[in-house]
Parts: C-alpha cells; sequence; structure tokens
C-alpha cells in the first residue's frame, strides 16, 4: 500500500457544511491524529474514509487507487468505536473472530486466529467470556482485536478513549501506540483531546468548521501554530491585541521586539500570543519587552505553579516550572515585571480570534 | 445521662416494627382487588367446566370430567373416537402461529425502514399505525370481506383484467386450484385458510409495528456500521448482527400476537371453511350459539388457555436459551 489520500473531500447535509474540502495524504504506517473541538468535521471525515458516509465531493485513493464510490464492506478498513459496538450476542473469541466467520473461514483457523490477536492484547485468557462480563478497557481491546483481524490497511479508530476513566486512558494511549509501532498499520485516530493526540500521534490534523487547519508533527504544532486557533487549542497561550511596527509590536504603548521580525505591513493590527512557559517573571529581567504586572492569583502545584497577572495588555498566565525557588515573594497583591522573549512571541492576523478552549 | 430520664414505653403501645401504615393497608387492598379480578373469573371458569348440561334447560354444577373427554376423544368415547375439537384446537393454533409469524416478519422489514427516516415521518406512520390500531375486529373483516369477494372483490378484477385468463393460459391457474384459491371458472379466496391467515395478519400488522419500533429504534447504530467494516453485506448484516440481537423483541412480538390471535372470532367465523373454524368460534357457539353447552364451552376455554400457556412457556425457553 503506498497510503491513503484525500482530494478535496467535503460533506453537506442539506444547507450544513460538516466537511469544506480536505486535503490529506496519510503516510504508510504512520499515526495520525484528527484533533479538534466537538462538530469541527473529524468523525465525518473518519466514517467518510471508513465508506459509512458518502462524500458531497472529492476523491479517496489508497495506493492511487480510487475508492470513493466502493462500499465500507469491500474496503474493509478496521474501525473502533466510540461505544466499542462489540456484538453482545457473541462471546469475545467470536467477537473477534466475527470478519473471518463471515468471510468462510473455518472454525479452527479463525478461532486460532481469534485467540491470537486476543494474545497480542494481553486478552487471551478471555476468549469464552460474555461480553457483558468485561471491563471498559477490556471491551476497548477486544474491540481493537476485533478491527485487527482482517489484517485491515488502515486501522481507524473515533474516539477510542472517551469512554475511560482518566487512568485507564492514558495506559492505553501508550498501549495502543505500542501495538500499532509493533504492526506498523496506518493509522487513524479521531480525538478531541489534544494531549491524547500529542503522545500518540506521529502527525496531528487539526480541525475546526469542516477545514484542516494545520497538519504536521505535534511538536512543530505546538511550537510553531498556523494560526491563531491552533495556537489557542493546541496547549495554553495568553492573546493580545497589538499593531505590528517596524521590526517589532506596539501594544498599548509598549513597545514588543519580535525575532524575527513581523511579517506583517507596519500599521496593521494583528493578534499576538505568548505560551505561559515562555514568560518570565520577577527580577533580573533582560532589557526591553518588559510590562508591568500585579499578580492576581497562585495556583501552586508541588515544584510548579501558574501565576496569574493583570498587565496593561489583559490577563496573562505564567507557568513556572521545576527550577521554582521557594521564597521569592510571588503572591497575590505584589507588583512584578513581565518579560515577553522576542523569539516567543507568535503573531497572526487581528481577524483570527481563538477559540475558548475548556 | 440515666435510663429514668428516658419516657417509658406504655403498656400495650405497639412498637415501630408492628405499626401498619394507611399505605401498607392500601397496598394489600390493591393486591387483593387484583388477585381478585385476576382469579376470579378464571377460577369461575374452571369450576363451571366441570358442570353438567341439563337437556332442555341449562346446567348445574358438578364434578364431572366428561366435558375434557369431550374435547380430546369425543362424546361417543370409547365406542367411538372423534378428533373435532382437537382438529379446531390444531387450526386455532396454526392459524395464529402463521398470523402472528408473518405479521411480525412483514412488519420487522418495515420497522427498520422506519426507525431511519426523519423524526417527522416516524410520528406521522406511529400516529397512523395507532389509529389503525382502533379499528374494531368487525370493520377490518368487513372490508376484507368485500375486498375478497368473489362478486366484487379481487377475484372479479383479476377476471375483468384478463389476469385470471392469463393465469389459466400459464397453467398457474391449476396450482391456486390446488391451494383452495380458486374454483373451476374464477380465482377465490372465501372461503380460505389464506384469506383467515391473512386477514389476521392485517389485524394485528400494526401491533406488530408498535411492539418492534422500541428495540429498533434502541439498536446501536454503530453494531450494523461495525459489522460492515468487517465486509458484511447488508443482507450479512441483519442476518449475523440484527437478528441475534434483536432476538427476544422478535420472539416477544411473535408469542404476544399468538396469544391475541387466539382469541380471534370475527375473522375465523367469515373467512374460515366450516371444516377449518378454531376453538375460539367453537367456544362461542357452545356458550351463547345454539347448544347453550356453558360447561362444554367452559371447558374448551380452559383447553385454549392452557395451550396458550404451554406456548408461551416454549417460547420463554427458545428465547432464554438464545440469551
Amino acid at each position: 500500500m503506498a497510503g491513503l489520500a484525500l482530494e478535496g473531500v467535503g460533506r453537506d447535509y442539506g444547507a450544513t457544511r460538516a466537511v469544506g474540502r480536505v486535503d490529506l495524504a496519510f503516510r504508510e504506517g504512520e499515526l495520525t491524529a484528527l484533533l479538534g473541538p466537538s462538530g469541527c468535521g473529524k468523525t465525518t471525515l473518519l466514517r467518510i474514509i471508513a465508506g459509512l458516509e458518502p462524500p458531497s465531493r472529492g476523491r479517496i485513493l489508497l495506493g492511487g487507487r480510487d475508492i470513493t464510490a466502493m462500499p465500507a464492506h469491500l474496503r474493509r478498513f478496521g474501525m473502533v468505536f466510540q461505544s466499542f459496538a462489540l456484538f453482545p450476542h457473541l462471546n469475545v473469541r467470536d467477537n473477534v473472530a466475527y470478519s473471518l466467520a463471515i468471510s468462510g473461514t473455518g472454525r479452527a483457523a479463525r478461532h486460532a486466529r481469534a485467540d491470537e490477536l486476543l494474545d497480542l492484547v494481553r486478552l487471551g485468557h478471555l476468549g469464552d467470556r460474555s461480553i457483558s462480563a468485561l471491563s471498559g478497557g477490556q471491551k476497548q481491546r477486544v474491540a481493537i482485536a476485533r478491527a485487527l483481524a482482517q489484517d485491515p490497511e488502515v486501522f481507524l479508530l473515533d474516539e477510542p478513549m472517551s469512554a475511560l476513566d482518566a487512568k485507564l486512558r492514558e495506559e492505553m494511549q501508550v498501549e495502543l501506540r505500542l501495538l500499532q509501532q509493533r504492526l506498523g498499520i496506518t493509522t487513524i485516530v479521531v480525538t478531541h483531546d489534544q494531549r491524547e493526540a500529542m503522545s500518540m500521534a506521529d502527525r496531528i490534523v487539526v480541525m475546526s468548521e469542516g477545514r484542516a487547519e494545520q497538519v504536521g508533527a505535534p511538536q512543530e504544532i505546538y511550537d510553531r501554530p498556523d494560526n491563531a486557533f491552533v495556537a489557542g487549542f493546541i496547549g495554553r497561550n495568553n492573546f493580545f491585541d497589538a499593531v505590528a511596527v517596524p521590526g517589532g509590536l506596539e501594544a498599548d504603548g509598549y513597545r514588543l521586539a519580535l525575532e524575527p521580525g513581523p511579517a506583517f505591513r507596519p500599521g496593521s493590527p494583528v493578534r499576538a500570543a505568548c505560551r505561559p512557559e515562555r514568560i518570565r517573571l520577577g527580577q533580573d529581567l533582560p532589557e526591553g519587552n518588559r510590562l508591568p504586572a500585579r499578580v492576581v492569583f497562585v495556583r501552586a502545584i508541588g515544584s510548579e505553579r501558574d501565576v496569574h497577572v493583570e498587565t496593561p495588555l489583559g490577563p496573562f498566565v505564567v507557568a513556572q516550572g521545576s527550577g521554582l525557588q521557594g521564597g521569592d515573594g510571588i503572591a497575590a497583591g505584589r507588583e512584578v515585571a513581565l518579560h515577553l522573549p522576542p523569539g516567543a512571541l507568535q503573531v497572526y492576523p487581528a481577524q483570527s480570534r481563538p477559540r475558548e478552549v475548556a | 445521662m440515666s435510663d429514668e430520664s428516658l419516657p417509658a414505653p406504655r403498656a400495650g403501645a405497639p412498637g415501630p416494627g408492628a405499626r401498619i401504615g394507611g399505605g401498607t393497608l392500601l397496598q394489600v387492598g390493591l393486591a387483593v382487588l387484583l388477585a381478585f379480578l385476576c382469579l376470579a373469573p378464571f377460577a369461575l371458569i374452571v369450576a363451571i367446566s366441570f358442570g353438567e348440561k341439563v337437556q332442555g334447560a341449562a346446567w348445574i354444577w358438578s364434578v364431572d370430567p366428561g366435558n375434557y373427554a369431550r374435547v380430546f376423544v369425543g362424546a361417543l368415547w370409547p365406542e367411538e373416537f372423534s378428533g373435532l375439537y382437537l382438529q379446531r384446537l390444531w387450526y386455532s393454533v396454526l392459524y395464529a402461529t402463521l398470523g402472528a409469524v408473518l405479521a411480525v416478519a412483514t412488519a420487522f422489514p418495515f420497522t427498520w425502514f422506519l426507525t431511519r427516516t426523519g423524526r417527522r415521518a416516524q410520528t406521522i406512520w406511529l400516529v397512523f399505525l395507532l389509529s389503525s390500531v382502533s379499528v374494531s375486529e368487525v370493520f377490518v373483516v368487513m372490508g376484507w370481506d368485500i375486498l375478497l369477494s368473489n362478486r366484487s372483490g379481487l377475484p372479479m378484477v383479476a377476471r375483468e383484467t384478463g389476469l385470471t385468463d392469463w393465469l389459466k393460459a400459464v397453467g398457474w391457474f391449476d396450482t391456486l386450484r390446488g391451494w383452495g384459491l380458486a374454483n373451476p371458472r374464477d380465482l377465490k379466496f372465501k372461503t380460505s385458510a389464506t384469506a383467515t391467515v391473512l386477514t389476521m395478519t392485517y389485524l394485528v400488522w400494526p401491533y406488530a409495528v408498535i411492539l418492534l419500533y422500541p428495540p429498533l429504534s434502541r439498536l446501536d447504530p454503530a453494531l450494523t456500521e461495525a459489522a460492515r467494516t468487517m465486509g458484511a453485506r447488508p443482507a450479512t448484516v441483519i442476518r449475523t448482527v440484527v437478528l441475534p440481537v434483536l432476538r427476544l423483541p422478535l420472539l416477544g412480538a411473535v408469542m404476544f400476537l399468538f396469544v391475541y390471535l387466539l382469541g380471534v372470532y370475527v375473522t375465523v367465523s367469515v373467512f374460515a371453511a366450516p371444516s377449518q373454524q378454531t376453538l375460539a368460534v367453537s367456544i362461542y357457539d357452545a356458550v351463547r350459539g345454539a347448544t347453550l353447552d356453558a360447561p362444554f364451552g367452559a371447558a374448551q376455554s380452559v383447553v385454549l388457555l392452557a395451550v396458550a400457556a404451554l406456548c408461551l412457556w416454549f417460547g420463554q425457553r427458545l428465547g432464554g436459551r438464545g440469551a
């Protein structure tokens, strides 16, 4: 297989455009996460890839072959559903062996394959158990084993961790990633959880309002967001309005240097952002790019803390890490100074506003 | 604090455990009333079934098992065996089974597609079906009586449109005659087992849809989609996922309609041939008809009830094993 490609794929429901025109290439053996808030079209896009929804426009290519009109049962992409969708009338082994049973594989052969897959997901001892007697994590593993039984060319997962508790979710993220790397299968995971996407994916597709806003490696997207939406959705950020000036920005009378300089015409209104962990606070700050601030709240979590401050440009959050020394006098009500490093400032067109992200 | 400070219980006053509230009394009263309403008519019928018919008069209380013997082996046994009432029992079970299975089998695909239409269309269909339930058996039978009548119904339409001649030309007319659906000249639906079963099916079809709608609309669409992604064609999805998952609701619907159809009277008396009448018709004839033999009618009722209970038990065992 030479990978999966989407060319201008979109989906409309009457007058509502769920997915605009998406062009994406999924590389063979990679795990790609479709990440975005609820209603951004990521699940619809996954369902189009699986053949469960017909696209309103565009083409889907698998190894260069057009499979747009191919029904789901002929594509045979393994898929794990949000609810796991395990068949309640079959036991664990027969669930895993379902695709082999309907394709006419003999009983002994399909049971052997099912047991092999159950061993792979560490459930080899539960083959005879009823689905209703499984825990959430076990159900998810059965769903994964079942989707892999037909040796799919593409492995699709729709919010696979959403039904699991936080601890189990983190364990399963690692387990799923290790399994995917071992099998080398092209995998697409839909999630709204940026931590899940960042910890599992080779590449992330950040989606919003039916569009792919940015495609890239997790760290690349975090360090260099293409627009204010991505900057606000991936990780935390402090946003403020400014005007582009030669070599930097001007915001509420404060001049801030940028490295490299802004790619905006001087006088253009812009939206600037700075990650909380890149802001410096307190004594011995470098010259320039300073703002006066008043501490309004300190949220301390062990050796780390978030300092919420009020500045002339609006509220900022400053994240201070493990090198923190006690007794530096940072407390609510204290007047301090902030330093926004020139290389940490990101600048976007003024009309692109980040969406509130929980 | 000393024990003396506690107020001493009055002699003869009931403790908290012995107190009976008004709510408990109401519950007991309702339970007794329900038990009476459910059991009294049944007990009365069982008691009457052992009664004795007095020729030229009504009947008297007795402990005579002769009415049951008459149902199973005939009134002249052991000199002569008659299976007339067993045959009627057989037709009761046969018509009810066929009608119930046919109604559920045809309502299932309809309800399946209904649950996949928009909310508005579903509401319109369900209101229409619920309103059709309010039409009485007599009205339905009258409509089907006209539709299937030999002079003005479908046989007349077939004759006038040339369908009857075409059936004769291709040789299918003789096949229909073999099934009792044609006389030497025309198609004929009355009287026939086909017309009886079809009318019964029509009678309970809205109930079948209403019974199947909740489980079908609750079926997780991800189950069928999962099967599709694993290579199952639509028919395979129905056969290997939908029907097994909905096995119990389907069986329950068949059993409910079966019990309902066991007691259908008007349809059978209009559409079934005299030799293929059911026990329900026979019971009515005994109780209210020419013979006025209430004990024999009661005995037939008890037998019909026992057979219904037996069928339900068998169905439950079948469903339980599947689950």
